[in-house]
């Protein structure tokens, strides 16, 4: 039955949301962190090239104002000069044979033959960036600014980022798992007691959930449409139950009187046979009464308990078919029937027992009684399952085909009134097969009856 | 029926359903105890010692099956029969369910609740069979599942041996066609056709066959019971 599965864990909607929201904000940071160490990175680029704008100014400006030789022995000082290692400049000035005149390169880095500037690496390799410039006809100037703590630095960031992210992420994915499991609680406790509509649920679900948001209002119309339900079906069960009191109790107690006048002729002087026979007639009467009645009671609360997994238990069909087969075996060939059972090994269902054992002798009670003697019935018991009456007898007229259902249906006794709850047999089986989850039709045969329950499809 | 006879707790709020049954036992010299109320018959069944108690199931006060839990609770292990306008196949699982030991719906027959009666006295008192049950002339042999009458074997079929013992162990009750239907074939409804009488009037045939005394009295209307044969 499927409104008794439970939602699993990867189908909830709730582990879904928490797997989104945690995709979303991984994605998130990394996009953010992206972007951050993108425009450091920028931003330090900027900075070295500055510093080394700069100082070819400067060095352009001590040429221009001082001489070559001035400018030689200012590189080599410039050069000494230990800086932080990470953020040293570097320094080369080529005479036009390429001879170095002056600084701490040993050559030209490789920076790209069109471009004047660029990314190098300087031997052991420590990355930098270079720019070279020609100060003047046959004087090459190359500066170069050691770039590793910049580096360095991008790479704090983009840890920093990894770790923060990994801390939001956590914290997302912490968050959403305990205020999902929160809401997810709530629907469960509106799913359970849309399951099993008890009292008690139902109270626990109008008082317990007061909030205000979406899911409140659900739990309270849930909690109020189930309670009036509720109230119906104990309503209904109530009346029925009083009408079963009101006319069972009168009719023992009439019952009990007939008695009484039975065994008032049996010691009577002159007894009279024919008042006997009818006090007997009349309590047969009584008893038919009271078929009928709890036929239509069964009926009203088989139809009442549809869906309802109250009451139902695994059946062993075949040993109920079996069992019931040993009971009529004996009756079939006194009154000159064949009745074979065929039981596939094995099959279950769940249901209840009583109900199943009233459907499928109701269906025999009923081949028997309209198939001749001599004719054969057979009780079939399939996996699936299924339950079959089939018979060799003259079948049903076409027209009554659909009516023989219901209750005290044309054609249900095949207008012939004389059985005990007359009318009501086929009714109470097709009840019984519904609150069951099943179908009790007539199936297409080419003679006889065949009465076939079989589980309803689904799209019904 | 019994010699000895019963001491019955009847709790039920139905004083006509009391009278009747008051009447009813008198007959059979069982004694009858009455409660109106359920909390009533609580402290008649805590204090009193009765063989077996009837038990309506709608009472003033107390719901049938509060009773029963209540005093299976408290430890009376007294069997239970519960009476009850509420005659639907859920509402016996229930009552039973509850702790009853059997159940019976309105209206009844007499002879059907006094069989029922006898027949749970007989379980709870723990009435355990030998592997030879004999009555009169008829001989039981349980675990041989052979069955004798006047030391003639009787040809019974595994069925109509068990039908054989049922009523046996019941010798000299009577055992009426929901008793037979419930604890032979285990089914636990009345078809509302004869099966029953039919494999009865089988049995009956193969224990008179050769005899010439009756075998089963039929108690019409009700049930049957096994003679001694003899």
């Amino acid at each position: 039955m499927a409104q008794m599965e439970r939602t699993g864990l990867f189908d909830s909607i709730f582990t879904r949301l928490v797997a989104w929201a945690i995709a979303i904000s991984i994605a998130v940071v990394l996009i953010l962190g992206w972007i951050v160490t993108a425009k450091f990175q920028q931003i330090s680029d900027d900075t070295v090239r500055w510093a080394i704008h700069n100082e070819m100014d400067r060095l352009s400006d001590v040429l221009e104002e001082r001489g070559r030789d001035e400018l030689v022995v200012y590189i080599e000082d410039a050069a000494s000069i230990r800086a932080p290692t990470g953020s040293a400049t570097h320094y080369l000035l080529l005479d036009e044979d390429g001879n170095r005149l002056a600084g701490d390169l040993a050559a030209i880095p490789a920076i790209p033959e069109d471009e004047i500037g660029g990314d190098i690496v300087l031997p052991g390799r420590v990355p930098a960036y270079a720019w070279r410039l020609e100060l003047e006809p046959g004087l090459m100037l190359v500066v170069a600014r050691e770039t590793s703590t910049q580096l360095l630095q991008v790479n704090q960031i983009g840890l920093a980022f990894v770790g923060g992210g990994l801390f939001v992420v956590l914290a997302v994915g912490v968050t959403g798992y305990i205020t999902a499991r929160r809401l997810a609680k709530r629907v469960r406790l509106i799913n359970a007691a849309f399951r099993h509509p008890e009292p008690k649920r139902l109270a626990a679900l109008g008082t317990g959930h007061a909030e205000r948001d979406e899911i409140g209002e659900v739990t309270r119309h849930s909690s109020a449409a189930l309670t009036r339900l509720d109230r119906l079906m104990r309503a209904q069960r109530d009346t029925t139950d009083q009408i079963a009191h009101e006319m069972r109790t009168p009719l023992m107690h009439l019952d009990n009187r007939l008695i009484k006048a039975i065994q008032a002729q049996e010691t009577a002087k002159t007894p009279d046979p024919e008042t006997t026979e009818r006090l007997i007639d009349a309590r047969a009467e009584i008893r038919r009464v009271v078929a009928t009645l709890e036929s239509l009671l069964d009926i009203a609360h088989s139809e009442a308990d549809v869906g309802n997994p109250r009451g139902l238990e695994q059946v062993d069909l075949t040993a109920l078919a079996t069992r019931i087969a040993d009971l009529y075996g004996a009756s079939a060939e006194e009154t000159g029937h064949n009745f074979l059972l065929e039981a596939e090994e094995g099959v279950t269902m769940l249901g209840d027992e009583i109900q199943l054992s009233r459907l499928i002798t109701n269906l025999l009670d009923n081949a028997f009684k309209y198939v001749p003697a001599g004719g054969t019935v057979r009780l079939i018991v399939r996996h699936g399952p299924r339950i079959i009456v089939a018979d060799d007898g003259p079948g049903i007229p076409e027209e009554f085909r659909e009516t023989i259902f219901r209750r005290f249906g044309r054609g249900a006794e095949h207008g012939n009134h004389d059985s005990r709850g007359a009318g009501l047999g086929l009714a109470l089986a097709r009840a019984i097969a519904i609150r069951h989850d099943m179908e009790l039709r007539l199936a297409p045969s080419t003679m006889g009856a065949r009465f076939e329950m079989r589980p309803a499809p689904e799209a019904v | 029926m019994s010699a000895s006879g019963l001491e019955i707790l009847h709790i039920e709020d139905d004083k006509r359903t009391a009278a009747d049954l008051q009447e009813l036992v008198k007959a059979t010299g069982d004694r009858i105890t009455w409660s109106a109320t359920g909390s009533d018959g609580l402290r008649q069944a805590g204090v009193g010692d009765f063989d077996v108690i009837i038990l309506d199931r709608m009472l003033p006060d107390f719901d049938g099956l509060t009773v029963v839990k209540q005093l299976r609770d408290s430890g009376v292990g007294t069997p239970v029969l519960m009476l009850s306008a509420l005659g639907r196949t859920v509402d016996r699982a229930e009552g039973l369910d509850a702790g009853a030991d059997d159940y019976l719906a309105k209206p009844f027959e007499a002879a059907e609740l006094l069989a029922r009666l006898r027949a749970l006295h007989r379980r709870a008192s723990g009435a355990t069979h030998s592997a030879v049950i004999i009555h009169g002339a008829f001989e039981c042999h349980v675990k041989a599942r052979t069955a004798f009458r006047g030391g003639k074997h009787l040809p019974l079929s595994p069925k109509e041996f068990e039908l054989f013992r049922y009523l046996i162990e019941n010798a000299g009750d009577v055992v009426t066609r929901e008793m037979l239907l419930r604890d032979v074939w285990k089914m636990s409804f009345d078809p509302q056709t004869n099966v029953v009488d039919v494999n009865i009037g089988r049995l009956r045939r193969k224990l008179e066959d050769g005899f010439n005394s009756p075998a089963l009295e039929t108690i019409w209307g009700t049930g049957y019971r096994l003679l001694d044969g003899r």
